[in-house]
Parts: structure tokens; C-alpha cells; sequence
């Protein structure tokens, strides 16, 4: 083997990676290699140096941008952050027809759950949520899970996972802009914080009509911000 | 310690156990703010702030890593409900950081030179200005690297991970991750005295 190619092996010497043979072999030749035996004895300063580097925080607080995003209170204003909203109107996808037809399908089946559920407390046209204590019905507005709802959540998963699935191939491809992702990742990641509050609320609840209501409402923005995202390129067959 | 979770891979290595009183404390924290509660989420963020933005820094650059780091923050607040208690909540949320970053990368287009095999990338780099710290300025050199290297250094050398984790982190074999960590190391032995 060559000084070159022993050169090349240096690291993995440092590291412990060579068998005993080649390890034997590569000390003899640093042994009488002073020019490897200075590469070496370099390497090993910068593995020292890396290992001797330390974390240092951000220079401004990100909390109060993360507290808004997740809907918790920060006790300080948001910064740093690029409005949604201004970067929504750089936005760009294309999902394939099947799975949009499958988002629509859902869409309509939420909201068909949505009405159910307003027949079911008995009021129309759709009023504005209120507390669970003051809804009508049986024990305070507390009902039995509801079995169709919950196939219709089932379904709705199935869509979003579809629509996800395609969001992340074309992410990895580079087909969606960097914008666009960050503008849709985002998004998503309020939607779906919502999403876990509400189900984390329903495990503790789930009779409850009005939590039932507002997880469906939720669930719909998701699958709608899918869908309008769609809108911004042609849908691919 | 084994650390699975959805859309987290397998991590062999625990090297963010916290102190037996303060484990408690976060363990505890972890399950506040796993329920909702947004001041213990709050105080996990303090506590692990530095080491994810010094990875994001690292890893992508400093113009992003504020951003990236509040994606892994929000992220982990929606994925809290995942952690199972099977690693500590620092190891749990480096590894998500390290999905959020390598997804963001991508997002942004930094495949160029990702795999660039030279030993002098650093050289046709205009120098910057002097900094007094000489560590800061090794770290610029560090943030000067291909993509590729620079990766695989920060995971190895920095982070500790082995060449198989990072070759299935970064969709390479593990002889191209060895490849990679020995270009960088010989392009950042010619920045240590600067």
C-alpha cells in the first residue's frame, strides 16, 4: 500500500475502524512516514478541537414564537418568525387525483359528521361552540362515542396520511420549493397541535358533543389546507 | 438504550440522561407538557434550546437555525404524545431535530456538493473577518464544508454517532460516511491555528 493510501486510512485508525492486520501495518508505516505521522497528530487535533466545542443558545429567545404556534401563552410577543399568510401566497403543490378525491370524499364526510352532530343536539342551522356545560342534552351534553364519527376519523387518517405521503415525496424530490414546504409544514404543525389538544380532551370526554364538534372542525381545516394548497399547480394523474 | 418512535429511528446511544433529581424533574415536565401544560413545555425548550440550535447551526447554518429550531420545538409539542419514556426526552428530541434538519436541507436544495471528495473545499473560499475566538473561527470552517462532509463530521465528531446511524440517517453506506469524515478532517486540519 502506498503513503497515499495509508494517508487515507488515518481516520479510520483514529476511530478504531481498521482490523488488527491493517491497524499493525498502518503503525509501522507512520512509524517511518513523518509526514503522516504530522497528519496524524493533526487529526487528532481537530477530533479534540470538535469535542471541546460547546452549545450555545440562539441570541434571541424563540420562545415566544413557539408559544404562539403551539397556542400556548409566552408572556412575551412573537418574533422572528415570517407571517403565513404572506408566504401562503407563495404556495405550490399538486397531489394526485386519487388521493384529492379521497380528501374530498373525507371532507364530506366530516362535514356530514358535523351535521349529524348538530341533529343530534338538536339545533340549526350550526351555532357557535360553547362550553361543554352549558350544551343541551341528556347529563350535561355528554353522549356515547359515536361509532360512525369514528369510522369517518378513520377514513379521514387514511387521506391524510395519502396526502402527507405526497407532500414528503415531493419534498424529497425537490419538485416542492423551500417555501412551500416550510409554509405547509408549519401550517400543519398548528393544525395538528390542535388536533392533539382536541383528541387529548376527547380521551378525557369523549361524549361530549361540543369536543366531538371542534375536533371535526379542526380535522377539516387540515384536509382543507391540503386541498386549496392543490389549487396552486395542476393536479398530477 | 433503544429509542423507537413514528417518524424516528432507532438511536442506540443516550448521551442526553440528565442528573438523577433533574431526570426526575424532566420526566416529569415531559408528562405536563404532554398533557397540555405549555410552562412545562416551556422549561423543556430552556433546557435543551442550545444543544438543538448549536445542531441546527451546525448542521444547516446559521441564517436558518432559528426557524428550524422552532420547527423542532413546535413539532416535538405535537409529537410529545409519541415519547415513551424508553430514552431521555434530550435523546428523543436530538433525533427529532436531526429529522427536522435533514428534511429541511433537502426542502432547500442543499444537495450540491453534498458528496464533494476534495480535500481543499475550504481553499477557494474568500476568507472572512478575523475573529478573536479561535474556536468560533474552526466553527466557521466547519460551516464552510460541503454539505455531505459537513454532516457527517457534526454527527460524528460532534455528536457521537456511529458511521451505520449516520449512513442510515443520511441514505449513504457507511464507507462513503467514512469517506466523508476523513475529507473533512483534513480540510479543517489546515483551520486550527486560525
Amino acid at each position: 500500500m502506498t503513503r497515499d493510501q495509508w494517508t487515507d486510512r488515518l481516520s479510520e485508525y483514529l476511530d478504531g475502524d481498521l482490523g488488527v492486520a491493517e491497524r499493525a501495518a498502518l503503525e509501522a508505516h507512520v512509524a517511518s512516514c513523518p509526514a503522516c505521522e504530522a497528519i496524524l497528530a493533526e487529526l487528532r487535533r481537530v477530533v479534540a478541537r470538535a469535542q471541546a466545542i460547546h452549545d450555545l443558545p440562539p441570541t434571541t429567545d424563540l420562545w415566544p414564537a413557539i408559544a404562539q404556534q403551539i397556542g400556548v401563552s409566552s408572556g412575551g410577543e412573537p418574533h422572528g418568525v415570517v407571517s403565513l399568510a404572506a408566504r401562503r401566497a407563495r404556495r405550490r403543490l399538486s397531489f394526485t387525483v386519487p388521493q384529492l378525491a379521497a380528501a374530498a370524499a373525507v371532507l364530506l364526510l366530516l362535514g356530514s359528521g358535523g351535521a349529524y352532530l348538530t341533529l343530534q343536539r338538536g339545533t340549526s342551522p350550526v351555532p357557535p361552540p360553547r362550553p361543554r356545560s352549558l350544551e343541551p342534552g341528556r347529563e350535561g351534553g355528554r353522549r356515547p362515542p359515536l361509532v360512525g364519527w369514528e369510522k369517518t376519523r378513520a377514513k379521514y387518517d387514511v387521506a391524510v396520511a395519502e396526502l402527507e405521503s405526497a407532500l414528503e415525496q415531493g419534498r424529497k424530490s425537490g419538485r416542492l420549493d423551500s417555501a412551500t414546504v416550510r409554509v405547509l409544514d408549519q401550517s400543519l404543525v398548528t393544525i395538528d397541535s390542535a388536533i392533539v389538544q382536541a383528541r387529548r380532551a376527547l380521551a378525557a370526554d369523549p361524549g361530549s358533543v361540543y369536543l366531538n364538534q371542534h375536533l371535526a372542525d379542526t380535522m377539516r381545516r387540515k384536509l382543507e389546507l391540503l386541498r386549496r394548497a392543490s389549487a396552486f399547480a395542476p393536479a398530477r394523474t | 438504550m433503544e429509542l423507537t418512535t413514528p417518524g424516528v429511528a432507532t438511536l442506540s446511544r443516550d448521551p442526553d440522561e440528565p442528573a438523577r433529581g433533574a431526570g426526575d424533574a424532566e420526566t416529569a415536565d415531559v408528562a405536563l407538557a404532554a398533557s397540555g401544560d405549555g410552562r412545562a413545555f416551556e422549561r423543556l425548550y430552556r433546557a435543551h434550546v442550545a444543544r438543538v440550535h448549536s445542531l441546527a447551526r451546525r448542521m444547516i447554518g446559521f441564517d436558518v437555525a432559528d426557524d428550524v429550531t422552532q420547527d423542532v420545538f413546535v413539532r416535538a409539542w405535537t409529537k410529545l404524545g409519541t415519547f415513551r419514556g424508553e430514552a431521555a426526552f434530550g435523546t428523543w428530541l436530538h433525533r427529532l431535530a436531526i429529522n427536522v434538519i435533514l428534511a429541511r436541507r433537502t426542502s432547500l436544495g442543499t444537495e450540491r456538493g453534498r458528496y464533494h471528495d476534495g480535500a481543499d473545499v475550504l481553499d477557494a473560499v474568500p476568507s472572512r473577518p478575523v475573529v478573536n475566538d479561535l474556536s468560533l473561527d474552526f466553527q466557521e470552517a466547519i460551516g464552510r464544508l460541503p454539505d455531505g462532509a459537513r454532516e457527517v463530521f457534526v454527527l460524528h465528531d460532534l455528536e457521537g454517532y456511529k458511521h451505520e446511524e449516520i449512513a442510515s440517517m443520511l441514505g449513504i453506506v457507511p464507507g462513503t460516511s467514512k469517506s466523508q469524515l476523513h475529507h473533512a478532517r483534513m480540510t479543517l486540519r489546515k483551520h486550527l491555528d486560525r
